[in-house]
C-alpha cells in the first residue's frame, strides 16, 4: 500500500491522536487534544453544539489537517495521509447528513463501497468477464451478509432516495461496515430517528462490536443512549477534553454538567 | 397405497425421489438455497434423533416458535418421527402468551427462531419447570448466548443426532415404522376468539393426514407444483398444505426471505399455489387500486375499461351464463393488455389455485381477483374439523365457501348454526375434556359456531359468528361481520367494527382507516398531516370514508345500514389484544373497550374525548388521549 508501517513499541492502541489541534481562521476547533482508543469497545465523544466533536472526525479522516501533533492508527502515522488512504488503512465513517448515492439501490451503494477491494483491471470491468465476474461474486456475498446483519432485506432493491431517513442511515453504516473496517466512525448515528428507530440502530452498534469485534468511536447527542451502550466517553468543550471514563463517572463529573448547563451565575 | 402417518409419507417421498428432486427451496443472503428430499429426511432424522439424545421421551411436546423456515418443518416432523407431538406458537406472541402454551401443552424443548424467540424463552424459563432448553435455529445475534447450556445450536442438535446413530442404527426408521395413525401428531392452539384463553386442539396422524388427502382430490397439486409458505404452521391451515399436501404431492415448498419480502420474493419463484388470508388479499387489493389511482389518467382508463370487460365476463361465469364470442374476445384482449402484466407485478403469472380462509373475505375482493385472472378460491374449515369445504373450478359463487370436499356433511341445525361431520377430526382438546364435549353435538356431529346457510346448488354460505349475529328490534338479524368485510374492500379502509344492538335503534361504525393509502391521497390532494392521529381526523378523510360507508349502505337493507361512525385516532392491535393473532376482531373486548365511544355515538355529540389504554411491545403500558368527530351518514 506504500505506507511505511512505523514500530511503535509501547502503545496498544489501535488509533492514537497525540496533541491534535485544528483552527479555522480565530476559532479553535481543536486544542491539545490527545486520546487513545482500544482494540475493542465502544468509544463516545459528547460536548455541546461547537465542542468540535465532528472536527476530530474530520482530523482522523484526513478531511481536515492538524497544525500540530500526529495521529497513530494500527502502529501507522496517518497525520499526512489522504482521505482515500486512510480509508484503505481501515478507517470507515458515517455522515451525520446522510451521504449516499440516492440513485442506487442499496445492494450497489454497498458494493460500491468495496470497490477499492476488487482486484480487476478496467478492460475486465469494462467487459464483465474473467476476474471482474467472480470478485463480483465474492463481494455481494459480504454485502448480502452485512444486508443479513443489518435487516434490510426488505429494501435490498429499493433505489435509496426512495427509502426513509432512518433506513438511510442503516444503508450508511452498512456501507461503512462493507469497507471491512478496523475501526468504524459514527457521526451522530440517531440524529433525527424515531424512538423505534434509536433502539434498532442502538442494538446494531452493540452487535458490531460485541459480534463482528470492530471497535466504534462514535460522536452522539442522544445522551441517554450514549450512557446506555459506551464503554468509554470522552467529553469536550472548545476543542478540549475536560474529561473521559467510564459513563457513570462521565453523568456526574462537575465539569461536564457545567459546560452543558453553563455556570452558575 | 398411501402412507398412514406423516413420517411415513415423508419415508415414501424420501425413497421415491432422494436427492433427484427439490423439495424445499428458501432465500437467504438474496439467493434461493435448494434443499432435496435426501436433506428434508436427514434433516428431520438427525434431528429427531439429537432430540432423543437430549432425553425427549415418547410422548413429550416440543413447540416450535417462529416464522416459516425449513427448520421448522424438520423439526416439526422430527418430533413425530421421536413419537413426541409437535406445538406450534405463533411467532408474534407475546411473553405472556408463549408462556401459558408452553405450560399448558407440558412442554419440555422449544425450537425459536432467533434471539427475538429464544429471549422470549429465557423470560419465562424459570416459570416453567418441565422445560429442558430452547433450540433456535438462526444464530444471528446469539454470540452472547453460548455459555448459557439451555439454550442450544440446531445445528448442534444435528450433529449430535449424526453422533448418536452410530449407536442406534436402525433406531429411527423403527420409530417411524411403529407410527400409527392415532398418534397425536400436532397440539394447535385456536386464537380465541370465542373464549378468553386459547384451547389446544390436538390433531392425531389420521387427522393430518386426510387432511392432505382430501386437498389433493380436489386440487390435483402434482410433484412439479411450487407452493409458497406464508401462512404461520402455529395455524392447522398450513399444516395441511404446505406439511400434508407438500408430503402427498412432493410439491416444492418455498420459503419467503422475510415477512416483509415475501412480496419480491413471491415474483421470483412465481408459485402455482398460494394461500393467503383474507386480510393479505384485502391488502394485495387495496394496494393495487392505490398504485392505479396514482398513475397518468390515460393508464387509469384502461385499468378501467379492462375491468369492466372482464366484470362482464365473470359475473356471466359465475351465474353459469353463456359469454357472447365478443365479449370473450375482448376479455382476451385485456388479458394480454394489462391482466398478465398487472398478476405479474403481484408474482401470480403461473398461478393455478389461490386459496383464502380465515375471516370472511368481500365478495367484491374475490370478484376482482377472478376478474384479473386470478383463480381464488374460498375455503371453510376448523381447526377442529379440518377443511370442510372449498370452491371447485368452474364454479365459484363470491358469496359462498365452495360445496363440501369428499366425504364431508353439512347440516344448519335449528338454532340455524352449522354443523359439520368431516371424516377425521381433531382428538379434542389438550386437558379440556368439558370443552371437548362442548363441540359436539349429541349425534356426534361438530358444531361449527357460524351461522349459515346452505343454497340449492349446495353451496354454503356463512353470515357469521352465532354469537356475533345481533337481533335488533323488528326480530331482524343483522350480522357484523357481512358489513365489516365489505367495507374494508375499499383501499381506505384498514380495519372496522360494526356494531348494534337491541334497544339502540340504529349500526355505528368505528373505522381504522389504511394509513398508507390515505396518507398517500392526502399528499395528493394537498392535505398536510403530521401524524396517524391527525390523519384521521381531518375533515377530508371523514368524507372519503363517508363515500364508502354510504356505497356499502346502499346494497344494504335499511336497518342494517350504518348510521353514524368515527374514524378511530389509531389501529386496531393484536398486542392491546383487539385483534387474534389471525386478524380477527375479538369483539367482546372490544365492545367493553370502546363503551365510551360507542354511548357518545348513540348521543348528539359530535365529538367525544376517549382515553384508551395501550400496551406497548415491550409490555409497558400507557394511556392515549384524543377527541375524535363523529360523523352521521345522511339519508339513513
Amino acid at each position: 500500500m506504500g505506507v511505511k508501517r512505523q514500530t511503535d513499541k509501547g502503545s496498544e492502541a489501535l488509533l492514537r491522536l497525540e496533541d491534535i489541534s485544528l483552527s479555522f481562521g480565530g476559532v479553535t476547533a481543536l486544542k491539545d487534544l490527545s486520546l487513545e482508543i482500544g482494540g475493542q469497545g465502544i468509544f463516545a465523544v459528547i460536548g455541546p453544539n461547537g465542542a468540535g466533536k465532528t472536527s476530530i472526525f474530520n482530523v482522523i479522516n484526513g478531511f481536515y489537517r492538524s497544525w500540530k501533533g500526529r495521529i497513530l492508527f494500527d502502529g501507522v502515522d496517518i497525520t499526512q495521509l489522504k482521505s482515500a488512504k486512510i480509508a484503505r488503512l481501515g478507517v470507515a465513517r458515517t455522515f451525520q447528513n446522510i451521504e449516499l448515492y440516492t440513485g442506487l439501490t442499496t445492494v450497489e451503494n454497498l458494493m460500491a463501497a468495496r470497490h477499492m477491494l476488487f482486484k480487476d483491471t478496467i478492460l475486465e470491468g469494462a467487459f464483465y468477464f474473467g476476474r471482474t465476474l467472480k470478485q463480483e461474486v465474492i463481494h455481494r456475498k459480504v454485502v448480502e451478509e452485512i444486508i443479513d446483519f443489518l435487516e434490510m432485506e426488505d429494501i435490498r432493491k429499493v433505489e435509496v432516495g426512495l427509502i426513509p431517513y432512518g433506513l438511510r442511515k442503516r444503508v450508511e453504516l452498512g456501507r461503512a461496515l462493507a469497507m471491512e473496517p478496523k475501526l468504524l466512525l459514527l457521526d451522530e448515528p440517531m440524529a433525527g430517528m424515531n424512538m423505534e428507530e434509536k433502539e434498532d440502530m442502538a442494538r446494531f452498534v452493540v452487535d458490531i462490536s460485541e459480534e463482528k469485534k470492530i471497535p466504534v468511536l462514535l460522536v452522539e447527542h442522544e445522551m441517554d443512549v450514549v450512557m446506555d451502550i459506551a464503554d468509554r466517553v470522552i467529553a469536550l468543550d472548545f476543542g478540549r477534553k475536560i474529561a473521559e471514563g467510564p459513563p457513570e463517572k462521565i453523568k456526574t463529573n462537575e465539569e461536564v454538567i457545567k459546560a452543558y448547563l453553563g455556570d452558575e451565575l | 397405497m398411501f402412507s398412514d402417518t406423516l413420517p411415513k409419507l415423508l419415508l415414501e417421498k424420501y425413497q421415491e425421489y432422494g436427492d433427484k428432486k427439490v423439495a424445499m427451496r428458501r432465500k437467504d443472503y438474496g439467493i434461493w438455497i435448494e434443499y432435496t428430499w435426501k436433506d428434508y429426511y436427514e434433516y428431520t432424522k438427525y434431528f429427531s434423533l439429537g432430540l432423543i439424545k437430549m432425553g425427549l421421551a415418547v410422548g413429550d411436546k416440543v413447540a416450535i416458535l417462529g416464522e416459516n423456515d425449513p427448520e421448522w418443518y424438520w423439526s416439526a416432523l422430527a418430533a413425530q418421527c421421536a413419537k413426541a407431538t409437535c406445538v406450534g406458537v405463533f411467532a408474534d406472541s407475546t411473553p405472556p402468551e408463549v408462556e401459558y402454551i408452553v405450560r399448558n401443552s407440558d412442554t419440555v424443548f422449544v425450537v425459536a427462531e432467533d434471539q427475538e424467540q429464544v429471549d422470549k424463552i429465557l423470560e419465562i424459563k424459570d416459570a416453567v419447570s418441565r422445560l429442558k432448553g430452547v433450540i433456535y435455529w438462526d444464530p444471528k445475534g446469539m454470540y452472547s448466548y453460548q455459555k448459557d447450556p439451555f439454550v442450544i445450536d440446531f445445528y448442534h442438535v444435528v450433529a449430535l443426532g449424526r453422533e448418536y446413530e452410530k449407536e442406534c442404527r436402525g433406531f429411527f426408521e423403527k420409530n417411524i415404522e411403529e407410527g400409527s395413525p392415532d398418534d397425536i401428531g400436532v397440539i394447535c392452539y385456536t386464537s380465541g376468539t370465542t373464549g378468553s384463553k386459547p384451547k389446544g386442539a390436538m390433531g392425531s396422524q389420521k387427522y393430518l393426514v386426510a387432511a392432505g388427502e382430501s386437498w389433493c382430490a380436489v386440487d390435483d397439486w402434482s410433484s412439479k407444483d411450487d407452493y409458497l409458505s406464508y401462512l404461520s404452521p402455529a395455524w392447522a391451515t398450513e399444516w395441511e398444505l404446505g406439511l400434508s399436501s407438500g408430503l402427498r404431492s412432493g410439491a416444492t415448498v418455498c420459503f419467503p426471505e422475510k415477512p416483509e419480502t415475501v412480496q419480491t420474493d413471491i415474483r421470483e419463484i412465481g408459485p402455482k399455489v398460494v394461500f393467503y388470508s383474507a386480510r393479505m388479499w384485502e391488502s394485495l387489493n387495496s394496494t393495487i387500486h392505490a398504485r392505479i389511482a396514482n398513475t397518468i389518467a390515460p393508464f387509469r382508463s384502461i385499468f378501467h375499461i379492462c375491468l369492466r370487460i372482464a366484470f362482464k365476463v365473470i359475473d356471466a361465469q359465475f351465474q353459469k351464463k353463456p359469454v357472447g364470442i365478443l365479449w370473450r374476445g375482448l376479455y382476451k384482449m385485456s388479458d394480454l393488455v394489462l391482466f398478465r402484466y398487472l398478476r405479474d407485478r403481484i408474482g401470480l403469472s403461473n398461478i393455478k389455485w389461490a386459496y383464502t380462509a380465515g375471516a370472511g373475505i368481500s365478495p367484491d375482493i374475490l370478484r376482482f381477483f377472478h376478474a384479473i385472472g386470478v383463480n381464488l378460491k374460498q375455503i371453510y374449515g376448523l381447526t377442529e374439523a379440518l377443511m370442510n369445504s372449498v370452491h371447485r373450478d368452474g364454479d365459484i359463487k363470491p358469496e359462498s365457501c365452495g360445496i363440501a370436499l369428499p366425504g364431508n356433511e353439512f347440516k344448519i341445525s335449528g338454532t340455524g348454526e352449522l354443523l359439520v361431520k368431516p371424516p377425521a377430526c381433531f382428538s379434542g382438546y389438550y386437558k379440556d375434556p368439558e370443552n371437548t364435549k362442548k363441540q359436539f353435538d349429541d349425534e356426534g356431529w361438530i358444531k361449527t359456531g357460524d351461522a349459515a346457510y346452505i343454497t340449492s346448488d349446495k353451496h354454503v354460505v356463512i353470515l357469521g359468528r352465532m354469537k356475533e349475529l345481533v337481533d335488533l328490534e323488528d326480530g331482524n338479524r343483522f350480522s357484523p361481520e357481512f358489513l365489516e368485510t365489505r367495507l374494508r374492500f375499499s383501499p381506505y379502509i384498514k380495519d372496522i367494527m360494526a356494531f348494534g344492538e337491541k334497544g339502540r335503534g340504529f349500526v355505528i361504525g368505528i373505522v381504522v382507516i389504511d394509513y398508507d393509502n390515505v396518507g398517500k391521497w392526502a399528499e395528493d390532494n394537498g392535505i398536510n398531516y403530521t401524524t396517524f392521529v391527525d390523519l384521521s381526523q381531518k375533515a377530508q378523510v371523514s368524507d372519503l370514508v363517508l363515500k364508502e360507508v354510504a356505497r356499502v349502505n346502499s346494497v344494504l337493507p335499511d336497518w342494517s345500514r350504518i348510521k353514524r361512525y368515527v374514524v378511530l385516532h389509531k389501529e386496531f392491535d393484536a398486542d392491546e389484544a383487539e385483534l387474534t393473532r389471525t386478524r380477527k376482531l375479538r369483539r367482546a373486548f372490544m365492545v367493553q373497550k370502546y363503551h365510551d365511544l360507542i354511548d357518545a355515538m348513540y348521543t348528539d355529540a359530535e365529538e367525544v374525548a376517549v382515553e384508551v389504554p395501550v400496551t406497548y411491545r415491550d409490555g409497558r403500558k400507557g394511556l392515549s388521549k384524543s377527541v375524535i368527530k363523529i360523523r352521521e351518514v345522511s339519508g339513513v
